[in-house]
């Protein structure tokens, strides 16, 4: 599923900075209901989630990338993913769009970044008006180790 | 139509599950006969009629190749059990491989998969049976030999032995009047364990008057009178009976779809509940009464119901070991070993679910075990052991818990190696490497003591997978190892999943559940009864010290004010009582079980979630393992090391 090549994406911001995430791995977008904290667990993880008869643990987002947590309000989101046989809840600031992205506006993370790049960063795509960051959440996921916004 | 077709391939399915299983089940068992002039029958008979049934099932299906094997191996079956031909280790090695075909063709046509080639076995299987069909009912005659063939039956007991009388020495007695053909156990009529021997020889008719006396019972076996039909130890008894027309086959989905709904049902009764609670002061008593009468024989009814559903869904544990003879008999002729296996408790009931999912996980350690644990014949005999190693399979209930317990006489696992092994890949290693830092070693991911040039253990599924996969399903696993000694691994299972009986409790301002199987006994104490001792904390409890844990400590929960009156939950019997302090307990609940098994959730002390039906999730406590952390921390408690 999650090597599936679709152009559609599913928009998000955390922070200021958009962030994109294929849709094919994007199981549904909630309101954020209560989130039951889960003693012990990664500092970035708020706790798990009732979703649709599942437990969902929480991201959060802004935790993750290293910035302080916001109050939750009225535009915040729950996006349940679905990747590597796992459902995880990323939540963030806010999540509106839909958008295709045509391949080619994609450039790979090294050309942007220098470096070795960021390995949970896909791409960055421009358009005219904005930069958007595709997230590879396998990569993301992966591991527990803090990570520097994109 | 299409959806009879689909219900009736179901069946098939199911019915070829049933046959394929009594096919393992007694084709070891065959083993055991070879050499001799006639197989024990009970074993025959019982594989026989399952690939007869195989192949009738298959051709109403039009299965031809499943068709083509059964009636292959029938054909074969057919000559040895005649006596037309001679039950050799090539013969059953052919039959075994011709099994596991069938099991694959099987597979095969259920996945909807092309059919798979059973041609090269169908070949082996003509080379081996008797040129030409033997026609039925054609009788088969068996040379002669010089000498007659005798069976003895040996029932050992308590009175023989103490005369010094034992197998052992019937064993000499036999040799020196003739050829011990084969020797088994076999299990006599009161249930007793029995020897049956056959021989070829001429035993004096003295002799066969005075061994009576000693429990030995010989009779020479007559051409037409094969072995009494006494069935062999492999082949269960229990189980042989499930294929009378009692029984009714259920997919195992539609099970789950029950209990999902008995799930959905115990909510709403809760929430029913409470409503009913809420509405009391402004219902007239009587009517009130017999709401409340009403809500409570519902809520028995419902738990009468979710027991009996949860029983259907037992299937005993020997669904997994019946496995391991064939797993090991492989094995142990890759690597050269000797291996025998012991097995207990295979009639022990557990959830069908957790059968399915520990299959692999059991195969794994008992791979591992014939493969690292166990050393070769030479070896062993340097060492002043038998040579033949012992792999031991036992399976317990206790309560709400399922025990399996897989240990060998091998080696014992070398802990330098598997710290020095550790330190390459990475992974941090204690000061003090005890048996549970060994096995936090060896199932963390990465963690592989394998060779590259050992393919026989392993198979890509690592000690790491049996741990998740256990932790997945509720269980814990535990270790035993001892140098020279062996290895021992312990799992504890839930016996159900899904639903259990949880009591709730609070802290600070978060609820929690606690499953009441691991409860011993709840109790009110006052804070002032809570010493400080060595940086931790006891409690008198039942006239002995008892070490107290404050779940708010050790989950990290804030609590407002401190409290004079707590509640708490004792864990553990006699010295090994833990108290769980927590603020309050608000209530019992039948709670439907979900697991928290995503790494990023996964904590120690919490055993899953749960929701009450308010849409919120609520964390179910493992009480045994925060008991646990307590008493490693607590000073003053000895640890409890485990010796194999």
């Amino acid at each position: 599923m999650s090597d599936q090549r679709s152009d559609q994406y599913i928009l998000f911001t955390v922070a200021g900075t958009t962030y994109a995430v294929p849709s094919s791995q994007i199981a549904h977008v909630d309101l954020v209901d209560e989130i039951t904290r889960v003693p012990n667990a990664a500092p970035f993880v708020d706790g798990v989630v009732f979703s649709r008869g599942q437990i969902i643990p929480a991201i959060n987002m802004r935790a993750r990338f290293g910035f302080e947590r916001a109050p939750i309000d009225l535009r915040t989101r729950f996006l349940v993913v679905n990747t590597g046989g796992r459902s995880v809840g990323l939540l963030v600031d806010a999540c509106r769009e839909f958008l295709r992205i045509d391949p080619s506006a994609i450039h790979p993370p090294t050309d942007v970044l220098g470096g070795s790049g960021e390995s949970y960063v896909a791409g960055i795509a421009t358009t005219s008006s904005r930069m958007i960051v595709i997230l590879n959440l396998d990569q993301l996921l992966a591991s527990n180790d803090p990570i520097l916004a994109a | 139509m299409t959806e009879f077709l689909d219900t009736f391939l179901d069946d098939y399915f199911a019915e070829c599950d049933e046959h394929l299983t009594a096919v393992r089940r007694t084709l070891l068992a065959l083993e055991s006969s070879v050499g001799q002039p006639r197989p024990d029958p009970a074993v025959t008979e019982e594989l026989f009629r399952a690939f007869h049934s195989l192949k009738g099932i298959a051709g109403m299906v039009e299965h031809r190749e499943i068709e083509l094997l059964a009636h292959e191996m029938e054909t074969y079956l057919r000559a040895v059990r005649e006596g037309d031909v001679r039950l050799t280790t090539a013969g059953v090695d052919t039959l075994i491989d011709a099994a596991r075909l069938l099991e694959h063709a099987i597979a095969a046509r259920r996945n909807r998969q092309p059919p798979v080639d059973v041609e090269s076995l169908v070949l082996e299987l003509r080379q081996i049976a008797p040129a030409g069909d033997s026609a039925p009912g054609a009788v088969a005659v068996a040379p002669p030999t010089d000498a007659g063939s005798w069976q003895c039956l040996f029932t050992p007991s308590a009175e023989l032995i103490a005369r010094g009388v034992n197998v052992d020495m019937v064993r000499a007695r036999l040799r020196a009047v003739g050829e011990i053909v084969s020797a088994a156990p076999v299990v006599g009529e009161g249930g007793g364990i029995a020897f049956r021997f056959v021989f070829q020889g001429e035993p004096a008719a003295a002799d066969v008057e005075a061994w009576r006396a000693d429990g030995m019972v010989c009779s020479r076996v007559e051409q037409e009178t094969v072995p009494a039909a006494v069935p062999a130890v492999p082949a269960d008894r229990g189980a042989s009976t499930l294929s009378s027309g009692h029984y009714v086959r259920v997919d195992l989905a539609r099970l789950d779809d029950l209990m999902r709904m008995i799930g959905d049902l115990v909510i709403r009764r809760a929430r029913l509940g409470d409503a009913v609670a809420r509405v009391e002061s402004h219902v007239p008593s009587s009517d009130w009464r017999a709401i409340q009468e009403n809500t409570s024989a519902l809520e028995r009814q419902l738990r009468e119901l979710r027991d009996g559903v949860m029983r259907v869904r037992l299937v005993p544990v020997g669904e997994i070991f019946r496995r391991v003879p064939f797993v090991v008999r492989d094995l142990a002729r890759e690597t050269g070993k000797r291996v025998a296996v012991d097995i207990s408790g295979q009639t022990t009931e557990i959830d069908k679910f957790l059968v399915e999912r520990m299959l692999d996980p059991v195969l794994h350690v008992v791979r591992n075990a014939v493969s690292h644990g166990l050393e070769t014949v030479e070896e062993r005999v340097a060492a002043g052991k038998a040579p033949e190693g012992t792999i031991t399979l036992a399976a317990s209930a206790a309560g709400e818990i399922v025990t399996i317990q897989i240990a060998d006489d091998g080696r014992g696992i070398d802990v330098d190696r598997v710290i020095a092994r550790a330190r390459v890949a990475g992974l941090p290693v204690p000061a003090h490497v005890d048996e549970a830092a060994l096995l936090e070693l060896i199932s963390s991911p990465g963690f592989s003591t394998r060779d590259a040039s050992d393919r026989v253990s392993g198979r890509g599924f690592g000690m790491a997978v049996v741990r998740t996969t256990v932790q997945d399903l509720g269980g814990s696993m535990r270790l035993a190892s001892a140098p020279g000694q062996g290895t021992r691994f312990t799992f504890e299972l839930p016996l159900t999943l899904a639903i259990t009986d949880a009591l709730l409790a609070r802290v600070g301002t978060q609820t929690f559940a606690v499953p009441q199987a691991a409860v011993r006994e709840v109790i009110e104490l006052d804070a002032a009864s809570i010493q400080a001792l060595e940086g931790g904390e006891i409690i008198q409890y039942r006239a002995a010290p008892a070490p107290v844990v404050r779940l708010s400590g050790v989950l990290g929960i804030p609590v407002p004010a401190a409290q004079e009156r707590l509640h708490a939950f004792v864990v553990g019997a006699g010295a090994g009582a833990v108290v769980l302090v927590v603020d309050r307990i608000v209530g019992q609940r039948e709670i439907v079980v979900r697991s928290t098994s995503d790494p990023l959730i996964r904590v120690d002390g919490i055993a899953g979630a749960t929701d009450l039906g308010d849409g919120r999730a609520v964390l179910i406590l493992d009480a045994v393992a925060l008991a646990r952390h307590a008493r490693g921390g607590w000073g003053a408690a000895p640890r409890v090391r485990e010796t194999a």
